[in-house]
């Protein structure tokens, strides 16, 4: 028997003005299990919170105390797509190109998906109950069956919208590639993004993200992934922030010989919070996990990392994976909160981290300003050649676009 | 051009503040090359740090002119957009920016600083290219982060480099020689010595006589205990190799 609101409200512990905004969203789509179970796992928590150890630096429900349209359109240009396959996503509609890469299926989805270990994931939850536009697509399902040799871009966008809750579920088949390209450019009061990616056989995925929400939204992009059998994932993100925002990742290694690459790059401005959270279980043998997180923070602004490899006895063995990262605070005031974890079980692994924070090299600085440029344009440069490792392996079509927007923040920001 | 009178300096703060340069005068005019030798710890490299304006150290009299221009009132860019060029003792590995990028820039910046307009892509890359070839530098190497993964020599050849790329008006070269093969010692000379000119002043510190043989300097300064105590020409360079710094500075004192 379905819940009703109140039911749901009993759940929620001291729900919130967002809260209940969320609870009546959920009571106007159709009635589903799957979208039941969702919203269950999301009322077991609400709104994350400072006072959940996996959220103790992101505090989503601080931030939100109520649903509100954003002030903001878009917070800046989508990555450039050229004549390439466009998918947008606003508040209220979805626009699906006329023509796709090859190789790719879209398959609309009009009622609720299921959400393995909701529980671990409670926007994701959330999304995976809220994500439908009534009357309309639900879930969009992307099939991969064949090598895409154009990228894919998805662009989640508002104008002065309260909310953008999207779910997107991409297969891809044994032996098949695809790029895809990510714009969250804001411009909804609360956004959050769910994507599950099902990675089969000798599969490949390159993803690319660019996160840049307004001052005054939150923005969650949650990405769940599964490697199957010698199959390849890299994923490259970088992120402005919002008045609080969470790119998180959690990937499992499903079987063995799989290989990962999760990188990504912060820059945050005065206002702006931005946290990388990555969760990484090598539930196989032999896999491989390699990840670079790099950050650049001003006076006021906050960025966020928290990594953990969880490796199990046994079917862990022979793991090779590496975690850095590496955070510049620019001037006084700037915050960073990093926690690096290795949780191995497994006695056969080669596992490494490194996590360090500091301000620029004054040795660095004089030279260049000894040849000419002037202090902030060293600042700035030097920054922008700091995070530049972090996304090389942004696919190649909007690599230089991503460059550029962080080389136009730094410029513009920093003094 | 450069125009130092009773310059002193200290380095470190308050309590342990300490005199490094002590009451210096010096003048080199246009179109001349001066040496400076002088022991370990006479505040040669201080100098240098002094007159380009690096944190850490603070003048606490006399002046420094250059053209008529206080160089103590200008920030570190700005004395290098007035034609302030210093080849560091240890040049700085500047990872993520490749050598031709980072010295674009900075010409490009000091080209700004003065209101000048920016130097086109074909005659900046023209230029480097014919530069590079006379210091042995390769186009892959001006492709390569700035001085990573470079070796000594060719970190001081990535000095000299940027100096002809920048056309200082004046130059300060801070122990250019130290870790120099004879090849690269000459290839470097030969690079200074093309900048010659009437309207432009160097100042060249080192320890040892060996570099002035190739760079042959108009005048040779002796720094001890952070002023000039002697001056002379050439032949000076010559007596210190011979007596040492005791010789020579025990006659002066």
């Amino acid at each position: 028997m379905a819940l009703s609101v109140s039911d749901l409200k009993d759940k929620f512990r001291n729900p919130g003005a967002a809260e209940l905004e969320l609870i009546a969203r959920y009571a106007m789509l159709p009635e589903s299990g799957q979208r039941e179970r969702a919203f269950e796992a999301f009322a077991s928590t609400g709104l994350p919170h400072r006072r959940m150890e996996a959220w103790k630096w992101t505090d989503f429900k601080a931030n939100l105390k109520s649903v509100e349209a954003s002030s903001r359109g878009a917070q800046c240009a989508p990555l450039p797509a050229a004549d390439q396959a466009v998918i947008e996503f606003s508040a209220g509609s979805v626009s699906l190109p006329t023509s796709l890469p090859n190789g790719v299926k879209l398959h609309e989805r009009k009622d609720a998906q299921a959400l393995g270990d909701a529980e671990e994931v409670p926007l994701g939850a959330m999304t995976a109950a809220l994500a439908g536009r009534v009357g309309g697509l639900d879930t969009l399902i992307i099939e991969v069956t064949e090598t895409a040799t154009t990228p894919l871009h998805i662009v989640a966008k508002g104008d002065r919208d309260e909310t953008n809750f999207t779910r997107v579920s991409v297969i891809v088949r044994p032996g098949a590639h695809l790029d895809l390209v990510e714009s969250h450019v804001g411009g909804a009061g609360f956004s959050s993004f769910l994507i599950e990616i099902g990675m089969q056989d000798g599969g490949s995925f390159n993803r690319t993200v660019l996160q840049h929400g307004s001052a005054d939204e939150a923005q969650a992009i949650t990405a769940v992934v599964n490697l199957g059998d010698k199959s390849e994932y890299t994923q490259t993100a970088l992120a402005f922030g919002a008045k609080v925002a969470r790119l998180e990742t959690r990937l499992t290694h499903q079987e063995s010989g799989s290989h990962a690459e999760l990188n990504g790059a912060y820059l945050c401005a005065k206002g702006f919070h931005a946290d990388f959270t990555s969760h990484v279980r090598h539930g196989a043998p032999s896999s491989v996990t390699r990840q670079v997180t790099k950050g650049a923070v001003l006076d006021g602004g906050t960025g966020v990392f928290q990594g953990k490899f969880h490796v199990p006895r046994t079917i862990g063995q022979h793991t090779d994976a590496d975690m850095q990262h590496q955070a510049l605070l620019l001037e006084d005031g700037a915050e960073v909160f990093a926690k690096p974890e290795l949780e191995i079980y497994a006695d056969d692994v080669e596992c490494a981290h490194g996590n360090t924070s500091g301000a620029l090299d004054p040795n660095q600085l004089f030279y260049m300003r000894q040849r000419g440029i002037p202090e902030a344009q060293a600042r700035a440069l030097l920054t922008e050649a700091f995070i530049a490792e972090a996304l090389e392996t942004a696919h190649e079509s909007v690599r230089d676009a991503l460059t550029d927007a962080a080389r136009s923040f730094l410029m513009e920001s920093v003094r | 051009m450069l125009k130092l009178d009773q310059l002193s300096a200290t380095v470190g703060e308050d309590d342990e503040a300490k005199t490094i340069i002590n009451g210096l005068s010096l003048e080199v005019p246009a179109g001349e090359v001066h040496a400076i030798m002088g022991p370990n710890g006479a505040g040669k490299s201080t100098l240098s740090y002094v007159l380009t304006g690096r944190g850490g150290y603070e003048v606490t009299g006399g002046s420094a002119l250059l053209e008529g221009e206080d160089l103590l009132e200008m920030d570190p860019e700005e004395r290098a957009a007035k034609g302030l060029f210093l080849s560091f003792q240890y040049p700085v590995e500047i990872p993520g920016v490749p050598v031709m990028t980072f010295v674009r820039t900075a010409m490009n910046a000091q080209r700004s600083a003065r209101g000048e307009e920016e130097i086109s892509a074909p005659d900046f890359i023209k230029r480097s290219r014919e530069l590079g070839k006379q210091l042995n530098l390769t186009p892959e190497m001006l492709k390569r982060p700035l001085n990573v993964g470079f070796s000594g020599g060719e970190k001081k050849r990535l000095e000299i480099f940027q100096m002809m790329m920048l056309e200082p008006r004046f130059a300060i070269l801070d122990e250019t020689d130290s870790g120099l093969d004879i090849d690269a010692l000459r290839t470097v000379a030969d690079g200074v010595n093309a900048l010659r000119d009437p309207a432009r002043g160097m100042l060249v510190i080192t320890h040892y006589q060996r570099l002035l043989d190739h760079i042959k300097p108009d005048k040779v300064h002796v720094l001890a205990g952070g002023k000039i105590i002697k001056t002379g020409g050439p032949e000076l360079a010559l007596r210190l190799e011979k007596e040492g710094y005791d010789g020579v500075l025990g006659e002066a004192a």
